[in-house]
């Protein structure tokens, strides 16, 4: 290697012509460009020692490309831009000297002299304005943000005084469940022994395979019906979703099947509902499902069957059963005994009432016939009463729990925000019509996704977390830029649904855009007050800690 | 349309979704009624062996001579049709090219016969001075500098071969196999009371009529068998070609009875020299097929036709080079044997068609591309930007995606110069006509992408939607020159991504200025065209075989009718090349003078290396595809059609990071260097990966933004020789018979940069073969690794992020290597010589140079460097000069043009190159540290930097000695010296 010092002999020291030597240097790094008392630098990484020359001399010579600040000569490292008359700027080494201007050096130093005009006076007036015009919109925000931190510590009181409230409600209840369990346990232990030998009744028994019989076969019907309507499901979004670019005959014969099947007009022609809305009519009366065959009296119609079965098969037996053994002794009924009024004369009846009243009342004493009640039944119903009571304590129990934790949740990072300031818009749905769909988004809950020309409503997913980088902590302002919904309706031969939404701070709770950038893959851009943190300076003019009320 | 059934949802309900390749599609040999027969021909005469004789003879009294010599005319007959006349001709050019034509002559119809018409840039020039002398079994024309070459009629039979040193390089019809099937009426079956012949079962060889000739003896049954075979109908799956024309197919065997190994017939997946199809123990039991077709999810090993066909064959031995250019445009199979391992047999037959074969003498490789390109034309110089990463999917879904994905590469600092947007820009797949919704502002959006010095490549297919509100469509319909089905009237009408369809006939020459007016940008009084759209937008052209979702094969039947009457048969392989010669001339001519414009085909025939840029389509993304896609890339070369690629990542699938990046080391050394992904995957542009991933790929993009020179001047040369901008081992070391078949590592133009991509997973050393007794030292180490002239094979670390690159001793490369956005923003920067030394201590290279965007190169603004570093007889030390190649060769500097003189001091070196100066000089292998580095008259030191290490002369490996000089201030444009003392 030629030694340094003999090059510096032949070189004088301030002869070039070049940029700079501390072009694109940083103000931080300013003190370290300098050159020794011999004329030479050390490279930043110490690496290496060179002369002064060398610095901003269009050629790399440091390892780690710190001899040339200015001029771009060494991959992977920075340039700054002073800027003056606005804010100084890094760039990429990269975009130094290549003949474009950036918009990030407004003072045109990262090209040749004269290739770039100083744009930092409108640059930064421009910029001023902008920022002016941001500031506002966060001011107004952060308006509506305290707003909805009031109403979250408003939440919080209300919630808690329900919790107040439910406790004592919960503690009467208590005392009801007790005395009603006291009971009901008296007159169990009495009729219990009764109960089980009536239940022996070979109809009981008939009734209770009925009933299992019944259950199985709605539990197949349901299977059915689920399975049926995830055929349909998948059909439907392959009729709508469906590319007529795989260039597949046979998925677009699938449509047309299913079109033909389910008595809906061919995907194509929707849309064009408006043109030839005759048309439509017709084709739709064609393909209008045939009309069922008549039922045979007494059977359930397919809307019955879905409803009323239900309430069916949730037959309390033990009562029927006791309810039957009134009924069946009781044969009084059409007997003479008990039916005898309607062939008396009317004067007589009153007389004849009394006496029957008593009559009836001797039989029964002296079990010559049965009376209306007996002990199971007496004891069932004191069940019956006790466990209402307790399915009400129950309830009473769970809804205070949830109000709890909703008061937990409140002020959590991960929910509502450290501040709550999330808590008014739960539930909150932003609507977005795009044209050919309507996207809806209940805040915390569901994103769906609605045709405008009809046809199904796909969910697009359920909330799932704010942002889930790990690179983002929770509670930071970024965290709750984004937020995550997951595990949507899936999509035909492909994956379930998701939606990315990006929020920024604005004075309106809206979606401003929807994109699907990938099959299945949603991206939701929107504004919410909730973003809208208090600016510094006004945080103190109004006192400090307003916000935190 | 085949009819629905409810039976037939639940079938589809049912079927497993991950059904690839269809091979029901498409037809089989068995399943082509032509090619049935035409395999049936050979099976009979190999199974008469020597009592095998063709019955085509020539009529000795019919031989003619043109009055200059060059052209034989001949009458051919066939003994099994004495009454049927063909016409033979022979043609000598004057670069020793024969050409051999041959048909019916007043037959009923006639044969398609322009094929060649739209294949060659002009006719071909005959020679003047080639003697043709007649004897009594044949007639025969020496030719060549050395008289060396000797072209053979053979009378009866007839039998044609081509000569070199009295050794047969190519002989047509040796077998006996040539059968042009002459034109005829269908004769109708009597309709008398007779009871009809039960019907033939489909692909079953000669039922039912066979039993009615039985009586009869067929005296061409020896020949042409039996039966009649599917000649006036055919019928596949639920498509009937009704065949209004009758038999015409053509049957040729072409030989190569010293050559060993054949390549080329682009393009099929498969490997570079192709494997067999016939004879014992073949690789594919069916012929190579040349049948434009968009095949779904295509196998990564299979000799079933795609996208593209180039009738163009190579066959090699250690002697020589020669090849066959077949210009047939219909449906042809090709089977390929070796019944030596010296000799290679083929066997082509056509459905439709003149016989007109050239038979390219050779003898080196370099002289057959030289011999196909003066026919077909040299890849045209590309757009510079056009070398740089393409960066695609389909589909990037708004302007502001757009813009995202611009920012993001922005962002990380990763170069791209285009994005692309595929079909979903479109409103209902209306070319040119955008989605409102999403892509509201695109004359905006192509300036946001330009301002930053890259461009935009749009996607415009060939289908024209059927509506009257779509200019394009209604325009067409009122001029009418759509395609017409086979009745001849009105419009032929098929599926594709709009739906109902149609699509321009391309071969009417009222379609040309039309499709031209289109694509203006700015507004013409009373003509639509594209307004919405800058010249900065170019165009991609895909589903151009044609591609017809509900046509037989996925394509248009083959008796649609075409401009001039001619049927689709006749045609279909080069109706793609006609549709992207059309778009490349449309977006040229929108400005004044025309600037160079991009455009992307898929389907291609001979010649469309003369329209821009192919890739090999839609490919799957697995490491099977990554490494086909690197042979099918080779073999483009050798058809022709360098500027090509595999789309990066895979078409199809999720690749995971670790094949992603394999594929990004594939795509940086391919030609044409595009990502694309189909619409169902996951998102994977460069800067979604994670580290070190990403890291790895950003390296990629800027090692290939480095070597954009290197491309560059290999693309000049190929525009000028045809040479193959990636050189298999066959081509650069033409004797070495172990490299014949390695088709996984090439070189880059005469650069001398070796790469072996590494295409399988979890590998992480790469062998690499090492053809010569010569020095090869790493891209990224200047690690020396010694050759052997008998062959070796080197074994080297290749871990993830290390791509096996060399460069050979003797190279000198010039590079670039500042980052950049994009590669028009790289234009003022210096570049780097990398001089690596040679055993014998010397090196050469080349730097080719113009704006790369104009034609202004071919008035002579470039810069054409030649740099040499050698040791001067009887003087010490290494001088290392730059020469100006263009004052040196002007004419052979650009293509098209044989320059008479160059000006140095052109525009081009005056404005952009003026200042662009050599900042860094690197001299790998020097045996010793230098005592001074000065610029060849200045006394001044340049300051430099050795680090010692193995020297280019030794014969050991390692770490070979660096010599680093700093800006010598020399100027690329002018003629300078650096002395080594």
């Amino acid at each position: 290697m030629v030694p340094w010092l003999i090059l510096l002999a032949s070189l004088p020291l301030s002869a070039t012509a070049g940029p700079s030597k501390t072009l694109g240097v940083s103000p931080d790094l300013l003190p370290k460009y300098t050159p020794s008392k011999s004329g030479t630098w050390k490279c930043l990484d110490g690496s290496k020692e060179i002369p002064w020359d060398f610095v901003n001399d269009d050629s790399c010579d440091c390892p780690d490309g710190s001899d040339e600040p200015g001029t771009g000569a060494c991959p992977n490292t920075r340039f700054y831009c002073k800027n003056e008359g606005h804010i100084g700027a890094f760039i990429p080494s990269s975009r130094v000297n290549d003949g474009l201007c950036e918009v990030q050096c407004c003072d045109g130093s990262d090209e040749h002299t004269g290739v770039c005009p100083n744009l930092c006076k409108e640059i930064g007036e421009e910029y001023r304005t902008k920022r002016d015009a941001e500031l506002k919109i966060q001011r107004a925000g952060a308006k509506v943000r305290a707003s909805y931190i009031a109403f979250a510590h408003q939440e919080k009181k209300r919630l808690e005084a329900d919790v107040q409230k439910l406790a004592e409600e919960i503690k009467v209840q208590e005392k009801e469940v007790s005395r009603l369990r006291d009971i009901a346990e008296r007159s169990e232990s009495l009729s219990q022994a009764a109960l089980e030998q009536k239940k022996k009744s070979p109809l009981y028994q008939s009734f209770l395979s009925h009933n299992a019989a019944l259950k199985s076969m709605q539990r197949e019907h349901a299977k059915h019906l689920e399975r049926e309507k995830a055929l349909g499901l998948i059909l439907d979004t392959l009729r709508t979703g469906y590319n007529p670019n795989y260039q597949d005959m046979a998925v677009l014969e699938a449509v047309r099947g299913w079109e033909e099947l389910a008595g809906l007009p061919h995907i194509n022609d929707v849309g064009k509902e408006k043109e030839g809305e005759n048309k439509d009519d017709t084709a739709k009366q064609e393909t209008a499902p045939e009309t069922e065959e008549p039922l045979e009296e007494g059977m359930w119609t397919a809307d019955q069957l879905q409803h009323q079965l239900d309430a069916l098969l949730g037959t309390d037996y033990v009562s029927l059963l006791l309810e039957h053994e009134e009924f069946i002794q009781a044969p009084i009924d059409g007997s003479i005994l008990f039916e005898l009024s309607s062939y008396l004369p009317e004067s007589i009846l009153p007389i004849y009432e009394d006496f029957k009243d008593t009559l009836v009342s001797w039989l029964q004493k002296f079990h010559v016939i049965s009376g209306g009640t007996d002990g199971a039944a007496d004891s069932s119903r004191a069940q019956q009463a006790y466990h209402d009571a307790e399915n009400e304590l129950e309830q009473l129990n769970t809804e205070k729990e949830t109000k709890e934790n909703d008061v937990k949740e409140i002020f959590n990072i991960h929910g509502f925000g450290a501040k709550g300031e999330w808590k008014k818009l739960d539930g909150t749905c932003l609507e977005k019509d795009t044209g050919d769909y309507t996207y809806e988004v209940c805040l915390f809950k569901e994103v769906k996704q609605r045709p405008n020309n009809g046809g199904t409503t796909f969910s697009l997913g359920k909330f799932e977390s704010w942002n889930p980088s790990p690179d983002v902590k929770p509670g930071e302002p970024e965290y709750y830029q984004k937020q995550v919904y997951k595990h949507g309706t899936r999509c035909w031969n492909g994956p379930e649904r998701n939606v990315v939404l990006l929020l920024t701070c604005g004075t309106e709770n809206a979606i401003l855009t929807v994109q699907e950038l990938e099959k299945c893959e949603y991206e939701f851009t929107g504004t919410s007050p909730a973003l809208c943190l208090p600016l510094v300076g006004d945080q103190k003019k109004a006192g400090g800690s307003r916000e935190e009320l | 349309m085949r009819s629905w059934s409810f039976l037939g949802v639940l079938a589809l309900l049912l079927v497993n979704e991950s059904s690839a390749f269809k091979a029901h599609d498409f037809k089989t040999c068995s399943q082509s009624g032509f090619c049935r027969r035409g395999r049936a021909l050979s099976a009979r005469a190999k199974e008469a062996k020597s009592s095998w004789v063709s019955p085509y003879s020539v009529d000795p009294s019919s031989v003619h001579i043109s009055p200059n010599q060059a052209v034989f005319t001949a009458a051919v007959q066939s003994s099994l049709y004495p009454d049927i006349k063909f016409g033979l001709e022979v043609r000598i050019q004057d670069d020793g090219v024969a050409r051999v034509r041959m048909d019916e002559v007043g037959g009923l119809r006639k044969r398609y016969d322009e094929a060649a018409a739209w294949a060659l840039i002009s006719e071909p020039v005959v020679s003047k001075d080639i003697k043709w002398t007649t004897g009594k079994k044949d007639t025969r024309a020496v030719y060549g500098d050395k008289k060396d070459i000797e072209v053979v009629v053979a009378h009866q039979p007839l039998r044609i071969p081509l000569l070199r040193n009295g050794k047969e390089q190519v002989v047509i019809n040796g077998q006996g196999l040539l059968h042009m099937e002459h034109f005829r009426n269908k004769i109708e079956p009597a309709t008398s009371t007779e009871e009809p012949a039960p019907e033939p079962e489909e692909g079953a060889e000669g039922s039912g009529e066979s039993q009615t000739v039985l009586k009869v003896e067929n005296p061409r049954a020896w020949f042409e068998g039996d039966t009649e075979d599917a000649l006036f109908e055919e019928t596949f799956s639920s498509w009937t070609d009704s065949k209004p024309k009758g038999p015409e197919s053509l049957s040729l065997d072409i030989n190569f009875p010293n050559h060993g190994t054949v390549y080329g017939i682009p393009q099929h997946a498969t490997r570079l020299a192709l494997p067999t199809t016939t004879g014992s123990d073949p690789a594919f039991t069916d012929p190579y097929r040349l049948y434009n077709s968009d095949v779904f999810e295509y196998l990564a090993s299979s000799p079933v036709s795609l996208y593209g066909s180039i009738p163009l064959m190579h066959a090699h031995s250690t002697e020589s080079t020669v090849a066959v250019f077949h210009v047939v445009a219909s449906e042809t199979w090709i089977d390929v044997s070796h019944s030596s391992e010296k000799s290679t047999e083929t066997h082509w037959v056509s459905e439709s068609g003149i016989l007109d074969t050239f038979l390219l003498p050779g003898p080196t490789a370099e002289d057959v591309f030289k011999q196909y390109t003066r026919l077909t034309g040299t890849p045209v110089l590309p757009a510079h930007w056009s070398l740089g990463y393409h960066q695609c999917r389909w589909n990037y879904v708004s302007s502001d995606d757009v813009r995202t994905v611009q920012r993001r590469f922005d962002e990380d600092d990763m170069p791209v110069d285009v994005f692309w947007l595929d079909i979903e820009y479109s409103e209902d797949h209306k070319y040119f006509m955008w989605k409102d919704k999403t892509f509201p502002d695109p004359v905006e959006m192509t300036n946001d992408v330009a301002v930053n010095g890259r461009k935009m490549v749009v996607i415009v297919d060939p289908h024209l939607k059927r509506a009257q509100d779509y200019p394009a469509f209604k325009q067409a319909s009122e001029l009418g020159i759509l395609v017409k089905p086979n009745s001849g009237q009105g419009e032929y009408e098929g599926w594709c991504w709009p739906g109902s369809s149609s699509w321009t006939d391309f071969f009417n020459p009222a379609a040309w200025d039309w499709w031209k007016s289109l694509f203006k940008t700015e507004e013409t009084p009373g003509k639509w065209s594209w307004t919405k759209s800058t010249t900065d937008i170019h165009i991609w052209n895909d589903m151009n075989e044609p591609s017809v979702f509900n046509g037989p094969e996925i394509t248009m039947p083959k008796d649609n009718i075409h401009y001039g009457g001619w049927e689709h048969r006749d045609i279909h392989n080069i109706n793609g090349m006609l549709f992207s010669n059309l778009t490349y001339q449309a977006v040229a001519e929108r400005t004044d003078p025309p600037t160079r414009p991009f455009v992307l085909t898929r389907a291609f025939y001979a010649g469309s290396q003369r329209f821009g840029a192919m890739w090999t389509g839609d490919n799957l993304g697995t490491w099977e595809h990554m490494a086909v896609g690197v042979k099918m890339v080779l073999a483009n070369g050798l058809g022709g059609l360098s500027f090509a690629g595999s789309d990066v990542g895979g078409f199809f699938g999720n690749p995971e990071p670790e094949m992603l990046v394999r594929w990004y080391q594939v795509g940086a050394f391919a030609p044409f260097f595009r990502a694309h992904a189909h619409i169902d995957t996951k998102r994977r542009e460069p800067f979604l990966l994670d580290e070190p991933y990403k890291g790895i790929v950003k390296d990629i993009l800027r090692l290939r933004y480095t070597l954009l020179p290197v491309w560059y001047t290999a693309f000049r040369e190929t525009t000028t020789t045809g040479m193959p901008i990636l050189r298999p081992q066959f081509i650069m070391f033409p004797k070495d018979k172990a490299g014949f078949e390695i088709d996984d590592q090439y070189y880059i133009g005469s650069s001398g940069l070796l790469v072996k991509p590494v295409t399988e997973k979890d590998v992480r050393e790469a062998k690499v073969y090492l053809a010569e007794d010569q020095v090869y030292y790493d891209y990224f180490t200047n690690v020396a690794h010694r050759g052997s002239a008998k062959g070796k094979e080197i074994t080297v670390p290749a871990a993830l992020d290390q791509l096996p690159l060399f460069i050979r001793g003797g190279s000198i490369l010039a590079t670039r290597e500042r980052p950049r956005r994009a590669s028009s923003l790289m234009k003022r920067d210096p570049f780097t010589l990398r001089v690596a030394l040679d055993k014998s201590g010397s090196a050469r290279g080349e730097l080719y140079l113009d704006d790369g965007v104009s034609y202004d190169h071919i008035k002579g603004d470039f810069v054409w460097r030649e740099f040499v570093a050698e040791t001067k007889k009887g003087k010490k030390g290494l001088r290392l000069s730059s020469v100006d190649l263009g004052k040196a060769k002007p004419q052979e500097a650009v293509d098209g043009v044989a320059l008479a003189t160059y000006n140095p001091q052109n525009s081009f070196a005056e404005s952009v190159l003026k200042d662009v100066r050599v900042e860094k000089v690197v001299v790998v292998g020097l045996s010793a540290k230098p005592a001074s580095v000065k610029v060849e008259g200045s006394s001044e030191e340049l300051v430099w930097e050795y680090t010692s290490g193995v020297a280019s002369n030794e014969k050991k490996g390692g770490k070979a000695s660096v010599l680093v000089i700093k800006d010598p201030k020399v100027l690329v444009r002018k003629d300078w010296a650096i002395v080594i003392q």
